[in-house]
C-alpha cells in the first residue's frame, strides 16, 4: 500500500492567511463571502465574492521580485512559503511542482490587451506576456525555492487542484521525485465575475432570497466564487509528523454534461467516489467523512447528493465548504485543505449556507461542528462539463 | 494508491495530427518526405501592425473538416476544433481494423493548450469595449478556458474515463502525454486520448514579438544566422492503451511509449538555463524510465525552436544526456512553433518518424551555428535504423519533457 504523506499546508485564503488562522475561519462558522470592492459590480446580479483581503505579498517576496508577478503569482510563492515555514525547512531541489488553476491568468491577459489597444500590438510590455500563461506561478515557486522537479499546472475548471494532487502524487509515489509543492491559485477578476454572473452561474438576490451560496439546500441559485492560494508539501519519506496521507484517487467523466453546466450521470460520479476508495484499499463504510463538492448549484448539487447516496447505505458527515469561500477557491485546493485539516483537527466545520434540503436527499450535511474520529476523509470535485475527480486523505500510514 | 507500474507498457495505437503542413498524418508526412514547409505571411488579424507577419497557420475551412455537424460545434473555440479533428482521426486509426473498438466509455483525454480558447476571448474583449458588458454576448467565451480542448474532445467522443488539461505553457501537450501514459500504468484509465492544441491568437502573436523571440523570416533552427521561432498552430492527439489490452483488441500497435521525463529549470520565467540543465535531466529520466543506455537512443526530435538561448542550451543538453553522435532535428522548420500542442504534434511526428524508419531534416540549415555542434540532418530526410527516438518540449518557466518512443 503506498500512501504519501502531507507535511506542511501554506494558505493565502479569503478571511485568512496562514493555516491557523484558516482553521479558525472554518471553526467560526462565519462565511469569507462580502460584498465586492475590487470592481464594478453595477447591472450584474451578483455582487459578493470572497476575496482575499489583510494580506501583504511584500511580507513574502522582495519588492524588485514582485512588481515582476501578477497577482496569482503573489498568492501562489506566498502560500508555497507558508507552507515550507510550517513543514519546518526547504524541500530538496529534485522536488516538483503541481499547480491547479480554473481560469488562470485571465486578468493579466486583460491587462495586456488593454495596452495591446493602447499602445499597439507592436509595444505591448513584455513582462505582462511573460505572467500571461498559466504556469507562471509555478514557475515563480521553481525559481524561488530551487525546485528542479516535474513543473506543471493543471486547468481542469472545479477539479484543477486535485487533479494536480492527483498527479503530484502519482509521480511521487513513481519515485519521479521525493517530494512536491501542490495545490492550487485563483484570482476573482472583472471578467471572470462578470461572465458568470452574465451565463446565470452565480448566486443572487431573488424576492425574499438573499445573494448566498447554499450548497445542497432547496433555494440555492448559483455559486458565488473565490480566490487565493493554497499549498501543501507531499513527500515520500516525511521529515516531520505528517498531518495526513494521500491514499486514494478515481477519476471519471459524466458524460450527459454539457460544456457550462453539471449533468445527470450520478453513476459516473459515483464511480469515481468508489474507485478513489478503492484506490485507497478500503471500503465505503471506512470513510468518515466526505468533503463534498457542491458549490450550490441547481444540477451540481443535486447530482452529488445522488451520487454519495448510491455509494454509502448509511451516510457519513457530509461537509461542503464552498460557503465559505466559494468556488473555484485556490483553484479548488481549498476544498483540499479543509479537508486535510479536519484529520488534523479531528474535526469537521458547519457547512454554512445550508438550512434544509430537497425531499429526495436523505442526509443533511453538517449543522454543527463535529468531533469524531476521522481516520479516512474522501473529497470530491465534481466539475461543469463533467470532469471528476476524487481523492481519499487518511490519518494514518497504513 | 496505486503507482504507475513500470512493467508496463504503453502502446500508440492511434495518431492525429493537424497543422500548417497538412491536416492528417498522410498530408503531414508527404510535406515532410518533400521537405516542403508551410511558414507564409500571416493572414488572421488583418490590419494589426505586428513588427514580423510570418506564420504557420492551419490552411483551409476546418469546419469541413469536422467530423461533427455544426450545430454541435458551434460553441467550440478553433483551438477545440483544431483538437477535435486531430483526435477523430487517432480514435479513427485505433479503430482501424480491430477486432474490438476503443472503450471510450473508459477513455481518460488529457490535454496540453497553452492559450486555448484565447482567440475567442480576445473578440469578446473587443465586443465588450464597444458594446459594454451587459450587451456583449457572454455565451461566446464559455470555452475560453483552457479546459476548453479537453472538454470538446471528451465531449464529442464521449470519453468517460476522465478529463484533465494541462496548460504549462510550450510543454503542456508534453506532460499531458506522460500524464496519461501513467494512469495507464497506475490502472486509474484503461484508454487515453492524449495529446495537446493550440489557435493562434493576437496576444500570443503579439508577445513573443514584443519579447523580441520572432524570426522575421523562415525560422532556422540550429542556424548560425538564426532569430528565433516562427509562430505557429495546430493540434495532434495520441491514442494510448495498455500493451497487453491493444494486443486483445486486435489493434495494431504503432509505436511503445517507453519514457517519460519531466524537470524544470528553476531559472528564469522565459529564458532557458545556459546549460539546459532541465532539458538535460528531463532527457535523463525519460531514457532512464526505459531502461535503456543513453548508446541506445537513435534519434532526437529536439525542441528547436530557432532562438538564439534554447538552441544552444538544448544542443549542450543533448550532448550530456545523449551524447555527440545521435542524429537531431527540428521539426519546427516546417510548421513553426506550435506553443501548447508542440509536445503533441512532434511526438506524432517522432512515431511516424520510427515508423517509416525515416529521419525528418532541419530545413534552411545552411550553417550551424559555432555552439551548435550536432548532426542536425539538413534539407533532407534521411534514411535511419531507429529503435528509440527522443521527442522533446519545453517551455517558459523552464519546464521541461522528454518523451521516448520506442520502435513497435
Amino acid at each position: 500500500m503506498t500512501r504519501i504523506a502531507i507535511t506542511g499546508i501554506g494558505i493565502v485564503a479569503p478571511g485568512a492567511v496562514g493555516s491557523g488562522e484558516f482553521a479558525a475561519l472554518l471553526e467560526s462558522g462565519r462565511s469569507a463571502v462580502l460584498p465586492v470592492d475590487r470592481f464594478d459590480t453595477s447591472g450584474l446580479r451578483a455582487h459578493t465574492a470572497a476575496l482575499v483581503r489583510d494580506f501583504k505579498a511584500r511580507d513574502f517576496i522582495g519588492a524588485t521580485k514582485l512588481r515582476r508577478m501578477n497577482t496569482l503569482s503573489r498568492y501562489a510563492l506566498s502560500a508555497a512559503r507558508l507552507a515550507l515555514n510550517d513543514r519546518g525547512g526547504e524541500l530538496p531541489p529534485e522536488a516538483g511542482v503541481a499547480l491547479g488553476t480554473a481560469f488562470g491568468p485571465v486578468q493579466t491577459s486583460v491587462d495586456y490587451m488593454q495596452e495591446y489597444v493602447e499602445k499597439g500590438a507592436a509595444l505591448a510590455p513584455p513582462q505582462l506576456f511573460a505572467e500571461s500563461v498559466a504556469n507562471a506561478p509555478g514557475s515563480h515557486m521553481a525559481i524561488e525555492l530551487g525546485l528542479r522537479g516535474f513543473n506543471v499546472t493543471v486547468t481542469q475548471r472545479e477539479s484543477s487542484a486535485l487533479a494536480a494532487l492527483m498527479y503530484a502524487a502519482s509521480q511521487t509515489a513513481k519515485g519521479a521525485v521525493p517530494a512536491a509543492l501542490v495545490g492550487g491559485v485563483e484570482e476573482v477578476n472583472e471578467m471572470v465575475f462578470s461572465v458568470l454572473d452574465r451565463i446565470g452561474a452565480l448566486a443572487h438576490a431573488n424576492g425574499a432570497v438573499d445573494e448566498c451560496a447554499r450548497p445542497f439546500d432547496r433555494a440555492r441559485n448559483g455559486m458565488l466564487i473565490g480566490e487565493g492560494s493554497a499549498i501543501l508539501v507531499i513527500e515520500s519519506a516525511p521529515v516531520r509528523a505528517p498531518y495526513a496521507y494521500v491514499s486514494g484517487f478515481g477519476i471519471a467523466r459524466d458524460v450527459s454534461a454539457t460544456t457550462s453546466d453539471w449533468g445527470e450521470g450520478q453513476a459516473a460520479v459515483a464511480a469515481a467516489m468508489k474507485a478513489a476508495i478503492d484506490d485507497a484499499e478500503l471500503s465505503p463504510p471506512d470513510i468518515d467523512a466526505v468533503y463534498a463538492s457542491a458549490n450550490a448549484t441547481v444540477r451540481g448539487d443535486r447530482l452529488e447528493y445522488r451520487a454519495i447516496q448510491s455509494v454509502f447505505d448509511r451516510v457519513p458527515p457530509v461537509v461542503a465548504t464552498k460557503g465559505y469561500f466559494g468556488e473555484y477557491a485556490a483553484g479548488g485546493a481549498l476544498h483540499l485543505a479543509t479537508a486535510m485539516i479536519a484529520i488534523q483537527t479531528q474535526t469537521l466545520p458547519v457547512t454554512t449556507g445550508f438550512r434544509s434540503g430537497e425531499d429526495e436527499m436523505r442526509f443533511a450535511p453538517t449543522k454543527e461542528l463535529y468531533r469524531g474520529e476521522l481516520r479516512h476523509i474522501l473529497v470530491n470535485s465534481v466539475s461543469a462539463g463533467g470532469g471528476i475527480v476524487c481523492a481519499v486523505l487518511s490519518r494514518e500510514a497504513a | 494508491m496505486r503507482k504507475p507500474d513500470l512493467n508496463i507498457r504503453v502502446a500508440v495505437t492511434g495518431a492525429g495530427i493537424i497543422c500548417s503542413i497538412g491536416s492528417n498524418k498522410a498530408e503531414v508526412w508527404r510535406s515532410i518526405c518533400e521537405s516542403r514547409a508551410a511558414i507564409r505571411k500571416l493572414t488572421r488579424f488583418r490590419g494589426e501592425s505586428f513588427p514580423t507577419d510570418l506564420a504557420a497557420e492551419v490552411d483551409g475551412d476546418i469546419q469541413k473538416m469536422l467530423p461533427i455537424g455544426k450545430r454541435a460545434a458551434r460553441r467550440l473555440s478553433r483551438s477545440d476544433l483544431l483538437a477535435v479533428i486531430a483526435a477523430a482521426e487517432a480514435i479513427g486509426q485505433a479503430n482501424e481494423n480491430a477486432g474490438q473498438p476503443l472503450p471510450l466509455g473508459r477513455a481518460i483525454v488529457s490535454s496540453g493548450t497553452s492559450t486555448g480558447g484565447l482567440l475567442e476571448g480576445e473578440d469578446y474583449y473587443f465586443t465588450r469595449l464597444v458594446r459594454g458588458r451587459l450587451r456583449a454576448p457572454a455565451s461566446r467565451v464559455l470555452q475560453q478556458p483552457t479546459s476548453g480542448p479537453s472538454d470538446a474532445v471528451a465531449r464529442v467522443f464521449n470519453a468517460g474515463g476522465g478529463v484533465v488539461s494541462n496548460a504549462t505553457a510550450c510543454a503542456s501537450a508534453g506532460a499531458a502525454v506522460g500524464m496519461a501514459a501513467d494512469y495507464l500504468r497506475s490502472r486509474h484509465a484503461d484508454v487515453a486520448i492524449a495529446g495537446g492544441s493550440d489557435a493562434l491568437c493576437r496576444l500570443t502573436y503579439s508577445g513573443f514579438n514584443v519579447l523580441q523571440a520572432v524570426d522575421p523570416q523562415p525560422c532556422s533552427p540550429f542556424g548560425a544566422e538564426r532569430k528565433g521561432i516562427n509562430l505557429g498552430e495546430g493540434a495532434a492527439y495520441l491514442v494510448l492503451e495498455r500493451w497487453d489490452d491493444a494486443r486483445a483488441r486486435g489493434a495494431r500497435i504503432l509505436a511503445e511509449l517507453c519514457g517519460y521525463g519531466a524537470t524544470c529549470d528553476a531559472h528564469h520565467p522565459t529564458a532557458p538555463h545556459e546549460d539546459g540543465r532541465g532539458a538535460e535531466a528531463a532527457m535523463r529520466a525519460a531514457i532512464r524510465e526505459a531502461s535503456v543506455g543513453p548508446a541506445e537512443i537513435n534519434y532526437v526530435n529536439a525542441h528547436g525552436t530557432g532562438t538564439l538561448l534554447n538552441d544552444s542550451a538544448e544542443t549542450r543538453a543533448i550532448v550530456a544526456a545523449v551524447g555527440t553522435a545521435v542524429p537531431v532535428s527540428s521539426s519546427k522548420s516546417y510548421f513553426g512553433h506550435t506553443l501548447g500542442a508542440s509536445g503533441a504534434v512532434e511526438a506524432v511526428i517522432t512515431v511516424l518518424a520510427l515508423m517509416n524508419q525515416l529521419a525528418p531534416p532541419t530545413l534552411r540549415l545552411e550553417r550551424a551555428a559555432e555552439d551548435c555542434t550536432l548532426d542536425y540532418i539538413p534539407h533532407t530526410p534521411r534514411p535511419l535504423a531507429m529503435t528509440h527516438a527522443l521527442s522533446n518540449t519545453f517551455g517558459f518557466g523552464g519546464s521541461n519533457v522528454s518523451l521516448l518512443f520506442r520502435r513497435a
